[in-house]
Formats: C-alpha cells, structure tokens, sequence
C-alpha cells in the first residue's frame, strides 16, 4: 500500500514539473523575443527605443538573461517560491489576483460540484437500472441533447430570457454593491444563480450519462444474478450489489472534476461577467498579461493532477480489489 | 426489434444532418447570396434581401452563417482526424508491443489528460497567432488520450486471441498484423470515437471563437456569436443575430455526436 501511495505520489509530482516546465517553454520557443510577452508588446517597443537600460535591468529581474539553463533555473525559483511575477494589467503581484479570483470561483464551481454530482448520480441510477424503461427513454435523449449544446450558447440563450426577459436574475456582476452582512450575501447569490444553474445542468447531465452507463454495465454482471436468484428483493440487490460496484468509477470521476474546481467554468464567467479564475485567465490572454495567464494555467494544472491523485488514493482505499492486489 | 430500428433511426438523422452541413460547406460560394466579407448598412432587419439581417458593420447574416460552416466543420473534421490518427498510432504500439512504449505512453496519456485542455488551448492560442493552424494544434494536443486509452485496452485484448498469436507464431511482421488484422477489428471504435472527437472539437472551436480567440475578420459561427455578443446584439434582442450561428453550431455537434453516440451503442 505504501509503496502505491509513493508512486503514485511520485508520478503526480512529475507531472506538475512537466506542466511548469511546459509552460516554460512555451514562451521561449514563441516567435519574438520572450520578455516581449512578459512585459507587453507597448512597453518593450517602448524601453527598446528609449530606455534600453531598463529593458536590460528587467530582462535580468524576469530571468531572461544569460543562457537558456541559467533561465530555467532562476524561473523554476521563482515558481517554487511561489512568485508568479506583477501583472501588468493591475500592478499587484500575480498570486494575490488569483486568489482573490479562486475566491469567487468556488462559489460557483463547489455547489456545481455537490448538486451536479448528487442529481446526475439519482437519477442514472434510475435510469441505468431500467434501460430502455419509460424514464430512460424520456430523460437519455433530454440530457444528450444538453450535452451536445456548447456552454456559450446555453450561457446567451438563458441570459436572454430569464435576465432579460423575465428580468428575475442580474444580467452580469457579481454584487450590486453597497451591501452588508445577509443582505450582501443574498445578492450575491442572486447574481451566481444563473451562471450557477447552467453550470448544474451541465454536470448534472454529464455525471448522468457516466452513471448509467456504469449502472447498466453492472447490472448485467453475473453477481446481480446470483444475488437475484439469492432471493434478495429488488432494493438490496441495487444498493448493496449494484451501487456498491457502481460508485467506484463515478468517485473517480467526482475526484477529476475536483480537479477542475478552478478551470470548470471560464466561458460562463466570461459571459456573466464573474470575475474569477476563468475571466481572469481570459482577461490575462486577451490582455496579452503573460505573468497572468501563465500563473493561471500553471495553477488550474496542478489542481487537477491533484485531483487525480486524490481519485487514485480514494479508489485504492474503498476497493478491497485495489487493496488486496497492492498488499 | 423495435430498439433496434430506434437506434438505426438516430444514426441516420445524425448522417443526414451531417451531409446536409457538408453540402452547404461544399457549395457555400453557390448558396451565399453575398460575399460575407462585403460591408455595407449596418444593423438591418431580416428581409427579403437579407434573410437574416446584417451585422455591425453590414455583413449579411445568412452568408456569414453559410461561409461559417466551412470554417467550423473543417476545424472539427481535420482537428478529429489528426486526434485519432495519433490515438490509433499510440494505442496500437503501446497494446501490441507492451514493455516500454507502453509505460511510456502510458505516462505520456496521464500527463496529457491532467493537463486542463481549454487552459492549455487558450494560452497556446494567445502565444501562436490566433487562427485556424493554432486552433487545430491547440485541440489537438490534449484531445487525444480518451480514444488512445480506449484503444489500448482493446489492443491488448484482440493480442490474446487465438488468431493473432497464431500470426505471430507463424512469423508475420508486426505490421501487417496490425494493418491487416488489428485496424480492421478495431474500425467500429475508430469511426465512432473520430465522430465524438469532431462533436467535441467542434464545440472546444464554438468556445474559443466565441472568446475571440479565433481568426480575426474569419467567418465561424463561434466568431458570429463573439460579435453578437460583444457588439450588443444580445442585448438589443436581434434574435436573427444571435439565435442561428447558435442552432447551427447544436445541429452540427448534435449530428456526429448521434453518429458516435448510438453507433458505440449498437457496436455493444
């Protein structure tokens, strides 16, 4: 068990250096001269022609002197010592900007994950226990059409009409401001309800399908025969037979979304306005803010190899097989 | 029986609504009643002479949506072929050889699929000059994994059967096993995978042309939708605007998705 767990743990540590490595790279191999990314296109042109002390005295602050290994290793520093650099769009240091944003992120991201979660695990349950019964004939095409519609145009689509139509969520924002205690609590959440109900939706629709297709894998399993032929009634048979062998696949796919708690919803922050990690990701590339754009993919990254080793430990340790085959 | 027939019945909506959108990709010169790129009045209403309006700068709507099809299908076809042909070249060697190329392809999936791919794509996007070339790219390198796994595991299964280990006994190079005798058993899930792939590819392309991460003045019907948005055509409620490059980009992710969806359903 020990020696899985350190593996495992190994692994996820490598894969983080990739993605800091990547991203590394990435901006040394881009066509131009790198510390044109990393202090903006305006300013460089501008300290070229006028200044070229200071564009020498940054190119040495953002490790862009010296050779390519010299680099590497004043980047990987600063990175484990958690310093991401200023981002030039607010003049604040990287890392307290995202922060701030991961903030706002979670109260979007973490109910998707428990109702999203809770509602797709009921009811493919339901339908996977009885495909091609009167709710699986009914809910299946319903949540596959969902499925097919890309996030933006749900997003415009549920804007148009319940903010603006019926007028009974905020077109955009976060806050209306000027507001304490309940009361700024309640508005805020009148302005997440409907990014946040899209986004339930979204989940919901997707931990559906995985759940009954895992439900009716297992209910064709020749256990759920014997338990039937047992003479266990209906109720046991699907809860201590089928659920049981069920979830361990689905947790594993709760654990990767985890991993996505920062980087699940950028599109629908972008439309509605919510400034968390995925608008500021968006803003940071679109604002070509490289320090920001890369500290955010360097970090919704490592989230979700976290997540993944997370799914990995869970398994391994509600498994009996898993635990069994590592002793 | 009737199941059946049911299933056949969604595929077969999915191929039709799929060739309807290649026709129109195919003869969007010949359909188009305007060149898309022409200006002319900005904001007009559907008419006779534009069925669907013109934008912010007086672009017809309706040839937009026609030249946009072009765009949005050959980033999802071309970007689901490039994916799977890297799936099914990893998935073959990494089942059929084992040993080390499998550990290293293994390791090389895991890596890739902890990578979140809109994050990856965008910052790939805003580094490489927004266009068609890096989009493609962009997709492609995370969009990989799920048909090289699936693949894999299939791989490993077809080598423990009677027939291929009789092949290499008999001392058959190890690429006409695999070109005569694996490709052709692993087709189904080849094809079926390449339509989820494109459903997939082609709404990752929706999202990161609606950001206006895609080619600046390039007709898609994600570029559509950014403009709609941002230039207040939402807001204004022209529906003619927002609403078609919104059904079209469902219709065409709806149609390769129904074809891979019910066609990995009747493989089972």
């Amino acid at each position: 068990m020990g020696k899985h767990l350190i593996k495992r743990f190994l692994m996820a540590l490598l894969t983080i250096y990739i993605i800091i490595t990547l991203s590394f790279l990435m901006v040394r191999f881009m066509p131009g001269d790198p510390l044109m990314h990393l202090v903006g296109e305006e300013e460089y042109y501008y300290l070229a022609e006028f200044n070229p002390e200071e564009l020498e005295r940054l190119a040495d602050k953002y490790g862009c002197s010296g050779t390519l290994i010299e680099q590497y290793q004043k980047y990987m520093y600063s990175i484990l010592h958690l310093d991401f650099g200023i981002a030039y769009s607010n003049k604040q240091p990287v890392l307290t900007n995202i922060l701030t944003s991961m903030k706002w992120t979670l109260i979007l991201s973490f109910p998707t994950l428990i109702f999203g979660g809770i509602i797709g695990c009921l009811l493919g349950v339901i339908a996977g226990w009885r495909p091609g019964g009167r709710f699986d004939r009914i809910a299946t095409p319903l949540f596959l059409f969902v499925n097919t519609v890309p996030t933006n145009c749900i997003g415009i689509l549920a804007m148009v009409f319940f903010a603006f139509k019926l007028r009974l969520f905020p077109l955009s924002g976060m806050t209306s401001g000027n507001l304490h205690g309940f009361a700024y609590v309640r508005d805020v959440l009148w302005h997440a309800g409907l990014p946040l109900m899209i986004l339930i939706l979204f989940r919901s629709s997707g931990n559906f399908m995985q759940m009954k297709s895992y439900v009716s894998q297992v209910a064709g399993e020749d256990y759920v025969i014997t338990a039937r032929a047992k003479g266990l009634n209906e109720r046991k048979v699907l809860f201590r037979h089928v659920m049981k062998n069920a979830m361990l696949p689905f947790v594993t796919n709760l654990c990767l979304q985890l991993g996505n708690i920062f980087s699940g919803s950028m599109i629908l922050e972008t439309i509605f306005g919510w400034r968390g990690m995925g608008q500021l990701f968006y803003a940071g590339v679109s604002k070509r803010d490289f320090p920001t754009a890369q500290a955010c993919f360097i970090v919704t990254a490592t989230c979700v190899v976290l997540g993944n080793l997370l799914g990995d430990l869970i398994c391994s340790w509600i498994d009996p097989r898993i635990k069994e085959d590592l002793q | 029986m009737k199941k059946r027939l049911q299933m056949n019945g969604a595929m077969i909506t999915g191929t039709v609504i799929v060739l309807f959108f290649i026709f129109v990709a195919v003869f969007a010169e010949q359909l188009a009643p305007y060149d898309p790129h022409a200006l002319g009045i900005p904001y007009l209403k559907p008419s006779p002479e534009h069925l669907l309006g013109t934008n912010d700068v007086g672009q017809d709507i309706f040839s937009e949506l026609i030249f946009g099809t072009r765009v949005s299908l050959f980033i999802g076809v071309f970007t689901a072929v490039i994916t799977t042909a890297i799936a099914t070249c990893f998935g073959l060697l990494a089942g059929y050889y084992r040993g080390i190329a499998d550990k290293i392809i293994t390791g090389l999936t895991n890596v890739a699929l902890a990578i979140p791919s809109l994050a990856l794509t965008t910052l790939l996007v805003a580094y490489l000059k927004p266009g068609k070339t890096s989009l493609i790219l962009a997709i492609s390198i995370t969009a990989w994994t799920g048909t090289a796994r699936v693949l894999r595991a299939k791989v490993i299964q077809l080598c423990q059967l009677p027939f291929i280990k009789i092949e290499k006994t008999l001392g058959v190079s190890d690429i006409v096993i695999m070109v005569k005798h694996l490709i052709p058993n692993l087709k189904d899930i080849i094809l079926t995978r390449m339509a989820m792939s494109v459903s997939s590819a082609m709404m990752a392309e929706a999202g990161l042309s609606f950001l206006g991460l895609g080619e600046y003045g390039e007709k898609s019907w994600g570029g559509t939708l950014h403009y709609a948005f941002y230039m207040n055509g939402v807001i204004r409620g022209y529906t003619w605007w927002y609403l078609p490059p919104i059904l079209c980009t469902s219709l065409a992710v709806m149609g390769f998705m129904l074809i891979g969806y019910y066609g990995a359903k009747r493989r089972n």
